[in-house]
């Protein structure tokens, strides 16, 4: 069943999303200006030093987590009872392939979000990281994006259009914080820091701050991404089960 | 795939869907050959719209089971040969018609020559245009270049021609009967009696879920052998009694099984009448007669 073919359906799915999504500037200028405009706010102002980087590492991975999670996952749910989402189930290939392509164009997205905030970073402070760490940090952006895609497109599968929203916020401003991606870890509350402990968005905190700190990455940080990941991926694919019959 | 040679483009029994406590579809049988039109028939709420989801694979059936060229409907190898037009409400307002058309093409791995495409659908103009804006009737031109664009051998249509203007209706019509004459397959509903008559060779009627009536319309017409006499008389002139005619604004009309013997009798008895014609009865009127006489029977 991989074949030219199967490539060709692929690169028509990311085709097709991406003209949609960049011949709206209305939906992807303030998207990908958010997190910039909340570094320059609240996150800038850190301190400097080290402080300055972990505040910058911290609202990229926000901004991975915000774009993926919020507006190319859950968007699912309003996109899957669209009448052309309907007709787009009746079609031959692969239904995984639209997946693809929203995690693609969740991606593209990131990199452009992460990459103003970090020049907001060298313009408002005094950060500054080797090669290495940029490489380190990117990577780390790109994998919390496709995780924070991934569960977004979970929740997105899994109820209606009109609650989407609404249990979109109640999950991500709750996981941003506990991840420690507004306030510190050593600053939490024991039981709050206990929590974080499990969160994705805390694994996604620590690699960041494994990067700008020039520390080796721990493992366990990876596994629980990584878990989150994959656990999001059965979840979607389950929800998506039930609606398709073959 | 060598088997899907001798399957039939469509063959689904006892259908049912259940949706809480109202039965929407109850054990549908359909069958459609190769090279044939089936047009789906009745009433809003009759389950027209589920039994075609469920024939398009878009919603499980609760019992009963439908197979698409010997596949189950909605299956990869069902899918990869049916053409369905989608919602015509429905398009990304952001793409042109080439590029959804292109978009569709490549899921099917197909190359369709998109300008030829474009000229049959009339879609000559518009082709490269944004479909923010479109008309109704352009939309919907949209969405039944879509559900060729596979060169499918089976089709569903949804009220293919709601909202086209008679010539679009017309230039359809034409694409579709020689669409089937090529051997292809096709399933459309319509509220209009005259397009399911244009196109289809054989109906299903369903009514409450149920399908009442399922067959070709050659069958029926064979059976009620039934012709509509219409002619005009001078004023004041009346038929005679023994046709039990009935006025019509200016014409008197009888429908009769046997016209022959009944013209005979009009010219025998120097009936006056004037601008007289004779022709089948309109698939409605047919369909009208048969229900009656299986309800009678």
């Amino acid at each position: 069943m991989t074949s030219p073919n199967a490539m060709g359906a692929l690169k028509a799915e990311c085709a097709l999303t991406l003209r949609i999504l960049f011949r709206q500037p209305a939906f992807w200028v303030p998207t990908v200006l958010f997190p910039a405009m909340l570094y320059a706010f609240f996150g800038a102002q850190s301190g400097g030093g080290q402080w300055a980087a972990n505040a910058m590492a911290s609202f990229i991975v926000y901004a991975a987590v915000g774009v993926g999670f919020y507006l190319f996952g859950v968007s699912i749910a309003q996109d899957r009872v669209s009448p052309f989402a309907t007709w787009q189930r009746s079609l031959p290939g692969r239904f995984v392939d639209q997946w693809i392509a929203r995690i693609v164009a969740a991606l593209i997205f990131v990199v452009i979000a992460a990459a103003l905030v970090a020049v907001m970073a060298l313009v408002m402070t005094d950060v500054s990281l080797n090669a290495a760490a940029w490489v380190r940090l990117s990577v780390v952006c790109l994998l919390s994006a496709v995780a924070a895609t991934l569960m977004g497109i979970a929740l997105g599968s899994l109820v209606s259009a009109s609650a989407s929203v609404a249990i979109a916020n109640l999950i991500y401003l709750p996981l941003a914080y506990l991840g420690g991606l507004w306030v510190p870890p050593f600053a939490m509350p024991e039981v709050i820091a206990a929590i974080s402990e499990w969160t994705p968005t805390r694994a996604m905190g620590e690699l960041a701050w494994a990067a700008v700190e020039a520390r080796a990455w721990e493992v366990d940080h990876l596994i629980l991404l990584l878990a989150w990941a994959l656990a999001a991926g059965a979840l979607a694919a389950a929800a998506q089960r039930r609606t398709r019959p073959a | 795939m060598t088997q899907s040679m001798h399957e039939y483009p469509i063959s689904a029994s006892g259908l049912s869907k259940r949706f809480g406590a109202v039965e929407a579809v109850r054990r549908v049988d359909l069958e459609v050959a190769p090279g044939r039109a089936l047009g789906l028939l009745g009433p809003n709420g009759a389950g027209k719209s589920t039994t075609l989801s469920m024939l398009m694979g878009l919603m499980r059936p609760d019992a009963g089971e439908a197979r698409i060229f010997g596949h189950p409907a909605g299956s990869p190898a069902a899918r990869a040969v049916t053409g369905a037009t989608p919602q015509a409400t429905g398009f990304p307002d952001q793409v042109s018609p080439r590029e959804i058309l292109a978009y569709a093409a490549a899921r099917y791995g197909a190359t369709p020559d998109v300008d030829a495409m474009a000229e049959r659908f009339g879609l000559g103009a518009l082709i490269d245009r944004r479909v923010a804006g479109f008309s109704g009737g352009e939309m919907r031109r949209v969405a039944l270049a879509l559900a060729f664009v596979g060169a499918p051998k089976l089709v569903f249509l949804d009220e293919p021609t709601a909202g086209l203007d008679a010539d679009a209706q017309e230039a359809f019509r034409e694409t579709a009967r020689a669409y089937v004459a090529e051997g292809g397959a096709l399933v459309l509903t319509s509220h209009q009696w005259d397009e399911i008559e244009a196109i289809s060779d054989a109906i299903a009627l369903i009514d409450r879920g149920e399908t009442v009536l399922h067959g070709d319309v050659d069958a029926f017409r064979a059976r009620a052998r039934v012709s509509r006499l219409s002619f005009a008389l001078p004023d004041g002139a009346a038929p005679p009694g023994w046709m039990g005619a009935v006025r019509e604004s200016e014409r008197w009309r009888m429908e009769t099984a046997d016209s022959d013997a009944a013209l005979r009798r009009l010219v025998e008895e120097g009936t006056p009448f004037a601008d007289l014609s004779l022709e089948p009865l309109s698939l409605k009127d047919l369909i009208a007669r048969v229900r009656e006489e299986e309800t009678n029977r």
